[in-house]
């Protein structure tokens, strides 16, 4: 069988896993790199959201880098190349604090990223976690590689049936799992008169500061339990003065 | 070998690493599919023993179409070839392989072909497939100004010139493709999260909750004429107040100008 032949049959196989189960795609990584955790993060521009994860650590671990802005995904996203940490040591640590961090009480000791690349498009990133330290071996490493290209050009056929501006049926969840982060950035937007984007940028901060995920702010904000404060660091007058 | 032959292949070697150089380069820069199948023509010329040389592509319904030519005279050639149905190329494009006749004076398989070639100056023609594996592109036409055979080695090296031309076609192809896909992923992703953005600007001006908030986001669009996206995104970008969506809790109705 050709390179090309098997290659195109787990590209069908995997689209129609994920247009039912998305889930299984993150379960069957881990199965076939023989690794002990998988998250799939679909990614465009400075967007990004996770299609699928093997585990509640890995979960965690993927919202956390979705929080600060950095972490080895972002770094194989942005570089194209893949992103390498055997150990999670002082070196990584300097790299990406909270990760490094949350990753130890994790008892997760290494972490592989690799971009999801098809002919030069680049539409997210695989990552894999490990719970003892040390090197993929070569054929996890070519393993990888290959998976990252099929799951590309999977989240790319995924795309290809769907109406212009909504997601491919399976690629809906990246923006379904983090829908109230978006909401509560509108509405943190309109209480502080600034863009969602720099509403966004706010949630990460108090999320940062007060030890939560963005997820948990968002949560409150949505709810109407939280405020964020404005620029000069004062509670917003509330809506009712504004009127 | 003579000191005129050795110079002679000396200069045809550096000329070869040329084209190759030439035409690889174009896979890594601003690639230009036109550049560089006159890349192949011109060096084709230069580099055997032919007088002219141009290039014919099929089109997405696996029609010919004259891509390129050396000279103005081979243009005519080649469409004469598509008009009639008949010549070196059309027979090498359906079979996939090489196709020559030495001489288009003695008895020839395109009759009305070999006719116009000979007036034409061209007593000798041969076709090369440009291919990809089992996908046939089209072919690259080799025109001599005397009845000869091109040499083994001609051959080989035209085949090559000719495959990598048909691997940088086939790559910009795919990449053009894989662009305009990525592109459609990042709208989709941008345009599903303005519309969860929009939701809580419409809730947080309007007071209500994201399902109603999300109502009067697409009843907004239908009155208006316009797609749910669209209207999201111009809400979020600041180009449409939100105010027109979702009027302020207990403010009354914008007075009508």
């Amino acid at each position: 069988m050709t390179a090309d032949r098997s290659n195109r049959l787990a590209i069908a196989f995997a689209r129609e896993t994920a247009r039912s189960a998305t889930a299984r795609l993150c379960t069957a990584c881990v199965e076939v790199l023989d690794v002990d955790g998988a998250g799939i993060t679909i990614m465009g521009g400075d967007q990004a959201g996770p299609i699928c994860v093997s585990d509640a650590k890995v979960a965690a671990l993927e919202d956390l880098q979705y929080t600060i802005g950095q972490g080895p995904c972002r770094d194989a996203f942005r570089s194209g190349l893949s992103v390498h940490a055997p150990r999670l040591d002082a070196d990584m640590w300097a790299r990406w604090p909270s990760f490094v961090q949350l990753a130890h009480s994790s008892h997760i000791a290494a972490v592989f990223a690799y971009p999801l690349l098809v002919a030069g498009a680049n539409v997210g990133v695989l990552t894999l976690y490990q719970h003892a330290e040390g090197e993929l071996t070569a054929a996890q490493r070519d393993d990888s590689e290959a998976l990252a290209g099929v799951l590309a050009e999977t989240v790319l056929s995924l795309q290809d049936d769907a109406p212009a501006g909504t997601l491919g049926a399976g690629l809906e969840e990246a923006v379904q799992y983090r829908a109230e982060i978006y909401q509560a950035s509108g509405m943190v937007a309109i209480q502080l008169r600034i863009s969602a984007e720099e509403a966004l940028l706010r949630m990460r901060a108090h999320a940062f500061s007060h030890d939560q995920s963005v997820a948990e702010v968002a949560s409150l904000i949505v709810a109407r339990r939280l405020r964020l404060a404005g620029d000069d660091h004062t509670i917003d007058p509330p809506m009712e003065v504004e009127e | 070998m003579s000191d005129e032959a050795l110079a002679h292949a000396a200069t045809r070697q550096t000329l070869t690493a040329t084209t190759f150089v030439e035409i690889v380069d174009t896979l890594v820069s601003d690639f230009d599919v036109i550049e560089v199948l006159t890349v192949l023509t011109s060096r084709c010329v230069e580099l055997l023993d032919s007088a002219a040389a141009g290039i014919l592509l099929a089109d997405e319904e696996g029609h010919l179409r004259v891509i390129g030519a050396s000279t103005e005279q081979v243009q005519l050639l080649e469409l004469f070839q598509i008009q009639n149905d008949q010549g070196p190329c059309l027979d090498c494009y359906h079979t996939g392989v090489v196709v020559a006749q030495a001489d288009l004076r003695a008895t020839s398989p395109w009759p009305e072909f070999a006719a116009e070639s000979v007036a034409a100056g061209f007593p000798s023609v041969c076709a090369v497939p440009l291919r990809l594996k089992s996908v046939i592109l089209g072919c690259l036409n080799l025109f001599m100004s005397e009845a000869v055979e091109l040499s083994e080695a001609d051959l080989a090296l035209a085949q090559a010139l000719a495959d990598v031309a048909s691997i940088a076609m086939i790559q910009d192809q795919a990449s053009r493709d894989a662009a305009i896909r990525e592109g459609h992923l990042q709208h989709a992703l941008t345009s599903r999260i303005a519309i969860e953005q929009a939701k809580g600007m419409i809730a947080e001006r309007g007071r209500v909750d994201m399902n109603e908030a999300f109502a009067r986001l697409r009843a907004f669009a239908r009155n208006n004429n316009r797609g749910l996206t669209e209207v999201a995104q111009a809400l979020v970008d600041g180009s449409l107040t939100v105010d027109l969506v979702a009027p302020r809790r207990s403010s009354p109705p914008p007075p009508r100008p």
